[in-house]
Formats: structure tokens, sequence, C-alpha cells
């Protein structure tokens, strides 16, 4: 093709270059070209990066929070230690304290040693019996006081293993990790291994974790996120009660019916700058005018969700102003075409027509909600909460915990099982996020509408 | 005015610049171009009229791979300028353009200054050495778009603070700086009022004797008013091509004559 | 709790008055219902509203007066009977307007937009409760501290037993050093990745990187926090920091930087999407058509065009850095001090409002009441960034629309 005769004008210079040549100028801007497209997909490859890792590393330091080693052993309910009236009072019975139920499951536990016949060298007692966890006595206590018959049986028990032997089968705590700590030792891990060989040991999925309240330093094992899924539910609660109305509302006047005046202006410019206040400030807000004010409990998800509520009523605010604006304004004329009032436009025409952006911006406020956590932390949810609280609406005024501020709780403790119930408590946060954001996208898809 | 026009239009016309054969364009699924054959001719003035849809702007663009920008467009066939194949595989579109300038339906100057936005093609194509080389660059282009008296005082202002006739002009002046061969111009002069409009045509005029310029317009009396050969495309096709007069006054096809008798587009 | 009950007495109370309101309108009305100015189910809404909103606006008042003292909570009983009472008044007076000509409509509407402006006050009540709680609070804490001292002090020492030195700049050193990283590390990244999702990218790639990105948007700062606490921190320590000598603490200014950099990408990078697709089309087509690289057509044309709005995105990822909380608490470390290392543990405006406000405080020492002051000078900084990143980025979307 290119040895083709070429048709040249008159003009044309002798110079002038074929189009199959790249020249010199040419071949550096394209090498320019191609570093520069190198940047972006770097970038967006640092970025994929940095989800993967993270979302790696929760997982990996998180699944262990949802299986638990349990030790399977018969205990005898020994009558004289546990009822020492022997009248089976249900009240009489309560006096009895975990501390005698810790004495029979220590005896159940020698009793299954030597039962197996394990022989392990520089084995104490005491390390025979630290082999469970110091919460297993109030497990065994809690179901003898709901069952008094019980007493003087011969029952089955699946108690708890303690924290260091649950962290052996998890990877955790390795031998030579035990060597140095004064919590475990070898042997006791060698002893664990032989019980989990013969099959009294086992491993298996966690439901506590999701049920169980928090748990003091020393018992890692028994910690759940109870409470805190509850309290971080009241705390949305509330704030699906107050911010949707509050929020649709304000964004129905001042999309419709507000005149366009200095006073329109500056809560325009006052909403879209409370949007990007730090949500520390909301905690102070929280802390001055409800608690210190107002003199709402601490730690109380009312006042939790209250501040929530304040927080994210920019972004549903926003949002739905958006989802308004797109509605036409045809659609606003044609009802007022036929005789309707502006209110009845509104709210008969432009409101259903707005709802699937309104669900979906109100559904993202509330899990930007859900996954906050300072202004929670001055607020007083960080306190230690061992009672699940009442039914709403008085629940919501007992103090709970928080599903963000639960994580935070978990890192300031010194047991490294705490990191893991901390990664757990985020998978538990991040499956909740997702469902929240998978619902949204639902709506934006179902009802998507081109106008 | 109009025969005016004609006698000036009787112009001797140079060789063959560009040539397309059999160009096929798809947007997706949708033929947008079909079976186009067209001999562009140098210094001369080529307009593309049709209705609108009819695919003129569509194949305008083709003739500097503007096309390439959009995903889903697909080209066939062959357009050759100069007799190479422009959509040769060793073909850089980036060195095309600078030998094919294009200039826009609406004004779109860079927002830098009136010099910056002249400048932009020398410098990026690396056409001068130093300052002095680049000013007269600038001052030749605005000579040859005509602004050059109307900005020469201003030459560090932004070029979005003129006015719309002077914006194109300007953008005119930004394709001819490059020293391009061909001047593509889409509806050059739809945004503009009919002041400046005339100040436009008289500078497509005066670019033909430099270049080869082809232009899509939907008016038939600026086509009448500024080329020597004219296209009329319709659904997709080059219904007919030949010199401007006898498009005008005698046309061959019966879609032609319906469209210049005005009961169709 | 009397109160809540009253509450929902009174809503029982409106919803038997919509019923009687809604029928006493359809009788009024005789066999013709055109007579009606208004649709009986107005003249319902209007009952049920007339006796719902006294009793909400005596519980309101109450509540009102317990908290600033004036009646005690004793007094819950008294306010719920008095609401109730209200409640009736309202429905009796709302039944008695009923009738033909009554514009129950426009009254009804009235009190709906009074409604919904009300709602949008509250946008303004939570701005003005969060000056005054901090104006007022900063104001008891400079009359038993030295103003001068806080805002020039280098020292920041709490004592529970008191003679603190409670100087800002050092925490206000590590804000700004630790929101320096995070733009290093976010700005680049963010503005490539929407630039190559804007001009380069297959809709494939496109596909699965943007809602990725937005993925790393949706994550709770707290996990960030712990992955600062768990992963980076000990890595960049057993790593770098050790093995060059450079300090032995997990948490540090970079590790905080880092994080911190990687959650605002999606901030950074949604920003300038947006911005770079503000930028008309015809003046990529007028760069391309002269013979342009994509590439030179987004550095000499689209970017400098743009740059307005993409300085208004970086102060506004500026204004997120300085206020994040967790990823500083967990990542950055507690100790005040004026370091260049940034291996070093260091702190900030944020970690000491946390660390001074949870646990047991006295709201009468300086050592609580200095959260306060920190929390003002928060608010002042990230406001100002506000402000000034908005309007720049208001008045560029202004340029081309």
């Amino acid at each position: 093709m290119t040895d083709m005769p070429m048709p040249r004008s008159g003009t044309a210079s002798a110079a002038k270059s074929s189009l199959m040549v790249a020249d010199a100028n040419t071949r550096r801007r394209n090498a320019a070209e191609k570093r520069f497209r190198l940047y972006g997909a770097t970038a967006i490859g640092v970025a994929l990066l940095a989800l993967v890792v993270l979302l790696f590393t929760i997982v990996r330091d998180g699944s262990g929070a949802f299986r638990q080693t349990y030790l399977a052993i018969p205990v005898q309910l020994n009558a004289e230690v546990l009822d020492p009236k022997g009248n089976r009072n249900p009240e009489e019975m309560a006096k009895v304290l975990t501390l005698s139920y810790g004495k029979v499951l220590d005896a159940a536990v020698e009793a299954a040693v030597v039962r197996e016949n394990i022989q392990i060298q520089g084995l104490t007692e005491k390390q025979i019996s630290g082999l469970i966890s110091k919460e297993a006595s109030a497990q065994v206590r809690h179901r003898v006081l709901a069952n008094p018959d019980l007493i003087g049986q011969m029952i089955d028990v699946d108690v708890l293993a303690n924290g260091r032997v649950d962290g052996f089968f998890k990877g955790r705590v390795s031998m030579e990790s035990a060597a140095n700590d004064k919590n475990t030792s070898p042997e006791q891990l060698m002893l664990a291994q032989e019980l989990r060989d013969r099959g009294l040991m086992v491993t298996r999925f966690n439901w506590n974790f999701l049920t169980n309240p928090d748990a003091s330093d020393q018992r890692p094992e028994a910690a759940g996120v109870g409470i805190a899924i509850l309290g971080s539910l009241y705390m949305m609660l509330v704030v699906l009660l107050l911010a949707v109305p509050i929020g649709v509302g304000a964004s129905i006047y001042l999309e419709e019916f507000a005149p366009k005046n200095k006073w329109t202006d500056i809560i325009e410019v006052n909403i879209s700058n409370l949007a990007a206040v730090p949500s520390i400030v909301f905690g102070i807000l929280g802390l001055a005018a409800f608690i210190n004010f107002a003199g709402l409990p601490q730690s109380a998800p009312i006042v939790g969700g209250l501040v929530l509520t304040l927080m994210t009523l920019p972004t549903i605010i926003i949002s739905t102003r958006a989802a308004l604006k797109a509605v036409p304004p045809s659609i606003r004329d044609a009802a007022l075409g036929v005789g309707a009032s502006k209110m009845q436009s509104v709210f008969h025409h432009v409101l259903p027509l707005a709802m699937p952006g309104i669900l979906t911006g109100t559904i993202i406020g509330l899990a930007q909600a859900l996954g906050e956590t300072a202004p929670l932390l001055l607020i007083g949810m960080v306190a230690f909460v061992k009672n699940y609280p009442a039914a709403p609406p008085e629940g919501l005024f007992d103090p709970a915990s928080a599903l963000p501020v639960q994580v935070y709780n978990w890192t300031q403790r010194s047991d490294p099982a705490f990191i893991e119930r901390a990664s757990g408590a985020i998978i538990v946060l991040l499956i909740f996020l997702f469902c929240m954001n998978l619902l949204a996208i639902y709506l934006r898809r179902k009802f998507e509408r081109r106008w | 005015m109009y025969d005016m026009n004609r006698v000036e239009n009787a112009v001797s016309q140079g060789d063959i610049k560009i040539s397309a054969n059999d160009v096929q364009v798809y947007y997706g699924d949708k033929h947008a171009i079909k079976d186009v054959s067209v001999d562009i001719l140098d210094k001369t003035v080529t307009a593309f009229i049709g209705p609108s849809g009819c695919g003129k702007s569509t194949f305008l663009r083709c003739i500097n791979r503007m096309n390439d920008t959009i995903p889903i467009a697909r080209i066939e066939g062959r357009i050759a300028l100069d007799g190479e194949d422009i959509y040769d595989r060793r073909v850089d579109p980036v060195q095309l353009r600078a030998k094919v300038g294009m200039v826009f339906q609406k004004p779109n100057p860079f927002p830098k200054s009136i010099y910056d936005n002249v400048a932009y093609g020398p410098r990026i194509h690396g056409m001068t050495r130093n300052r002095a080389d680049l000013d007269q660059i600038v001052e030749k282009a605005l000579r040859g778009a005509a602004l050059w008296n109307e900005v020469k005082d201003r030459l560090h202002e932004p070029g979005t603070g003129l006015s719309g006739g002077q914006q194109q002009r300007l953008c005119i002046a930004r394709a001819v700086a490059t020293e391009p061969e061909v001047l593509l111009m889409d509806e050059p002069c739809s945004a503009l009022d009919p002041i400046a409009t005339s100040q436009v045509e008289e500078l497509i005029d005066q670019l033909r004797e430099k270049y080869s310029v082809v232009i899509v317009t939907h008016s038939m009396q600026q086509a009448a008013r500024v080329s020597q050969k004219t296209a009329f495309f319709h659904l997709g096709h080059l219904v007919e091509y030949g010199d401007t007069d006898d498009i005008f006054t005698k046309p061959q096809d019966s879609r032609t004559e319906a469209y210049i008798s005005g009961r169709i587009g | 709790m009397p109160l809540s009950w009253a509450l929902f007495a009174s809503f029982l109370l409106a919803i038997a008055g919509y019923l009687v309101g809604r029928s006493r309108a359809f009788s009024a009305a005789g066999p013709d219902i055109r007579k009606l100015h208004s649709r009986p189910t107005y003249h319902g809404f209007l009952v049920g509203l007339a006796a719902f909103l006294p009793a909400v606006v005596v519980i309101a008042i109450a509540s009102l007066l317990r908290m600033s003292g004036v009646i005690m909570a004793e007094a819950g009983p008294v306010v719920g009977l008095v609401a109730l009472a209200a409640a009736v008044v309202g429905l009796g007076w709302g039944i008695t307007r009923i009738g033909v000509d009554f514009h129950a409509r426009n009254t009804v509407e009235r009190i709906v937009l009074g409604i919904l402006i009300f709602c949008s006050l509250i946008a303004i009540a939570t701005t003005a409760g969060i000056v005054l709680s901090l104006l007022f609070e900063t104001g008891k804490f400079f009359q038993i501290y030295d103003w001068k001292t806080f805002f020039f002090g280098t020292e920041w020492t709490p004592r529970f037993q008191g003679n603190s030195q409670l100087g800002i700049l050092p925490l206000l050193w590590g804000t700004l050093y630790i929101s320096l990283i995070a733009l290093i590390v976010s700005v680049p990244i963010g503005l490539f990745a929407a630039i190559y999702m804007s001009e380069y990218a297959s809709k494939r790639v496109r596909g699965i990187a943007k809602p990725a990105i937005e993925i790393l948007a949706g994550i709770p700062t707290i996990v960030y926090g712990l992955f600062a606490l768990v992963t980076v921190g000990p890595m960049l320590r057993d790593y770098f920091a050790q093995p060059m000598g450079w300090g032995n603490s997990g948490s540090s200014v970079l590790t905080a930087g880092l994080v911190m950099g990687i959650m605002l990408i999606p901030f950074v990078s949604s920003l300038s999407d947006d911005i770079i697709n503000a930028v008309p089309q015809s003046l990529r087509d007028g760069a391309l058509g002269l013979g342009s690289t994509p590439s030179e057509t987004i550095r000499k044309v689209v970017l400098p065009a743009a740059l307005p709005g993409v300085v208004g995105a970086v102060l506004l990822a500026a204004s997120r850095a300085i206020g994040e909380t967790m990823i500083v608490v967990l990542g950055a470390g507690a100790s005040a001090r004026m370091d260049l290392n940034p291996f070093e543990a260091m702190t900030t405006i944020t970690v000491k409002i946390v660390s001074q406000l949870t646990g047991d405080s006295d709201f009468n020492s300086p050592e609580t009441l200095v959260a306060f002051a920190l929390g003002l000078t928060l608010f002042v900084i990230t406001l100002v960034l506000n402000v000034v990143a908005l309007y720049i980025v208001r008045k560029y979307r202004e340029q081309y629309e």
C-alpha cells in the first residue's frame, strides 16, 4: 500500500513525513503516555491491595473468635458442697458461691485425667485444673440453679477451656511462648493435646461469642458481643425513629417550600459544614448537652442514639434533597395543574417517587452511624457492662455497649486473646454493614428510574 | 451574494488529499455509516451536508480518528491520507491528528491564556526550539485566523474571555498553529451569531489557499457560500458528491433534490 | 415512666380524634359531599393534630424545665395529667371547628409546614449546641488556666494532683504531621486512581475497581485503627524502624499516617472523580483533536482546568485527617512530643480529647476542661478548612454549569 504513487500537491514540502513511521518526538511522548497509564494502574493496584490485606488480616485474626475449645467431662455434683442444708431450696443454694463450684469442677477435671491414665512429667494440680476457664464454674452454677434436681447427680458438661489452651489449638499459643508465660506451661499444653487426642477436648463453632456479654480481663474465652449487638441495635432504633423523619422533613422544607433568602442560605451552608464536622465533636456535644446538662444517664443507648442522630442528619438531608431534586418539575406541575395544593403535590407525588433514593441515603447514613466509635467513647459507652439491657423503651436508658466501642475496649486489654475477639467483633460489624449496603444497592437497582 | 460566491468558487482544484473507500462505521449495533467512498481534494473546501443524524459528523471524525475515543465505535474500510492508510496498525493517531486538525461545533478554548491556547499544539508536538520561534508561530497562526489585530494587546488574558466568534477563531488559530495539512470543521458556526459567522466563513475561504478544508454544516446556504465540493449524506449513505454548483443547481438524486428544496431534513 | 404513657395515651386520643373528626365531617356535609370545603380526612387530621400537639408541647416544656432544675423529677405524674388534659381540650376544640365552610386542609397544611420548618431548624440547633457547649466549657477552662500557656505551651503533662502543663503545640504538631503523611499517601493515589478510572479503565476494570474502592470508604475507622495496631504498626517496627535503629515503637506517626492515607484514598478519588468529570468533554476533544496523547490532555488541559476543585478536595481530605480519631487513638500513641522522626509515637488533639474525657472526670478540673478547649480548636480548624474548601468547590462547579 505504501508503495502507491503518492498524490502530492504542488507546495507540499519534501520534508513531509510518513504517518507509518513514528518520529522521535512521538516515540518519546508515547513512552510518557505509557508511564502515566502505569501510574494510574499502580494507584488502583495499591488501593485494591490495601483492601485485600485489610480484609485478609481481619478475617485471619478474627475467625478464631467463632470457634471455641471445650472440655467434655462428667461432673459429680456433690450435694454436701453445693447444698449444705440438703433441702434444695433455691434461695439458700444461691448463697453457694462459684468458688465451691470451682472445687467441684477441679475435682472432675483431675478425675478425668486420672481415668484416661495420662502421665505427664512435672504437672501440678493447679496446672491440671487450670485447663478450664475461670468462667466454667459460673457456667455450671447457672445450670444447677436453673434445675436444682441435678444436685447429687453425675452430669456431662462441656466446660470452656482456658484461653491459652484454646489459643494453643488455634495456633496463637506455641510451646515456646508457653515456656515464658506465667499463665500456662508446655506441660499443660501437652496434657491438653492428650485430651484432644482422646476426644475429650473439642473445638467447635462458638455461638456464645454472638450472645455472651463481655468478660473480665482474665477470661477472654468467655467474652462475647451479645450486649454490644443489642446496644448497637437500640441505637440504630433511636436513629431510625428520629433521624429519618426529621431529616426527610427538613429536606422537604428546604427543597420544596423554602424561599430563596439569606436564612435558607445559612441553613444550607450550615448543613454542608455540619456534614464535615469531626465525629468526636459530636461526642463532646453529647457529653455536654445530653449528659451534663440534660442529666441523661451515661453509657445509655438513648444518648448514643441521640448523638448519632445529630451526626447522621446532614448525610440523610443531603441524600434526600438529591433524591427530591431528581424528580422532574413536570410531575409537580402536573399535580398542581389538576388542582392539588403544593403540599398535596409533594406528599402524593414527589415523595413517593423520591422514596428509593431517600431509602438508599438513609441506609447509608445508618451504616455510617453503626460503625462510628469516637463520639460514643466520650458518652461513657466504654464502660464494662455485664447485664443485658431491658427491652425498649426502658432498656434505652440501661447501660449497654456498642459493637465498634466493644472492639476498641478489647484492644485496650493486655491478653492477646482479646485481639482475636476484637477482630471477631469487627467481622460481625462488617457483616451487618455488608448486609445494609447490599440492601441499599438492591433498592437502588430495583427502583432506579431514569427521567 | 449567492452568484458572487459562485464566481469566486471557480478556483482551480488540487489533487486528491484524502480518499475513502467503502467506509463502514458501527456504534455498537447501530450501522452509522454505510459504504462511503469519497475523494477529498487538496486546497479545496468540501462541505458535508445532510439532515441531522445522517452521519456527516461521524464520517468527519473518522478522518482524524476522533472516533477512537468512543469505545463502542468500530470502523471498517479504508481511509487514506496522501495514500497512506490512516487506520494502519503502525499509524499513531497522535501523529495523524497533528496533520489533520479539527475545529468543533462549540468554541472550546482551554481555560488558559490566548497565547497558551495557540501555543499548545506546537508545544506538545515539539515544533519549536525557543520562545522566539513560538512567538512567531503564535503570531502567524493568529494572523492566519484573522484574530491577531483584535488580541495582540491581550495575549496573556484568558481565552475564555473572548466573544463567541473570537473564541471560534481562536480555536481555528489553535488548530492552524500545528501546521496541519487538512482542517476538519464540525459545524463551526452553529453556536455563533450572523456577524461572527460571516467572519469565520471569510476565514474559511482564505484557509483554502493552504489547506484542504472539510466542513460539516447543516446550513445549505453556508455550504453554497464557502465550498467548492459538496457531499450530501442521508441515513448513513453518501448520496451524492460533486461540485457545489452542480449539487445545488442540478442534483442527480431525488433525495438530494428533496433535501435542497426543503422537503426532508 | 408516666411521661411516655401520657404521650402514648394522647396518641390514642389523636387517633380517636381523627376517626371522630372524619365521621363528623361526613355527617356535616349531608348527602352532597362536595359541599365541604375540605375533604373529611383533613378534618380528621386536624382534630388528631389538635389533640396530639398540645400534649407534646406540654411534655417538651416540662422536660426542658426539669433539665434546668425548675421542677423535680417527681412532678412526672402531674405533667402527664396536664399533658392529657391539654390533649382533651385540643380534641374538643378541634371537634367544634368542624363544619362545611371550615378550611381544614389549609389549617392542616399550615401545621405540617410548621413541623417541616421545625425539622430544618434542628440542623441549626445542632450547630448552636456544638458552639455553645464548646464555648461555655472552654470559657470555664480559661478562667482557671492561662490561655497563653495553652496556645503557646510546648509541654503537655497533665497530672491528677494538679499543676499540669497543658500546651497544645505538641498535640497540634502530631496532628499536622500525621495529616501530612496521610495526604502524601492519599492524594496521589486517590487522584491517579480517579484519573485511571475515568479516562483509561475498560468497563470491566472499572466495574471491579470502583466498587472495591467504595468498600474501602464504607469500612468504619475502628477497623482501620485495629489494622494499624495489629498489622501495620508491628510491621513497620519489625522491618524498618528496628533494623535501621530508628525507633522501637509499634505505634508511630508513620503507622497512623499510612493507615489514615488508605482510609482517605476513596474520599479523594471520589471527589476527584466528580471534579474531573465536571470538565466538559469539549475541552478533551479540543486537545485530542490537536494531537495530544490522552495523558497530555489530562496533565495539560483537564487537570489545570480542574485545579481549584482538586485543591478543594485536598482541603476537605485534610479536614477529615485532622478530625480523625480512632486511627490515631490506636495507631499513633499517646506521648505528646515534637519530633521529626516519623517512627516515633506522637499524639494528636483528638487522642487527648478522648483520653481526658473517658473514665471518671471531674468537670471542674483543668485536666478535664482542657478537652473542651481542644475540641473548640479542632472545630475551628476543621470549620475554616471546610468553609474554604466548599467555597472553592462551589465556585468551581458554577464555572462549568
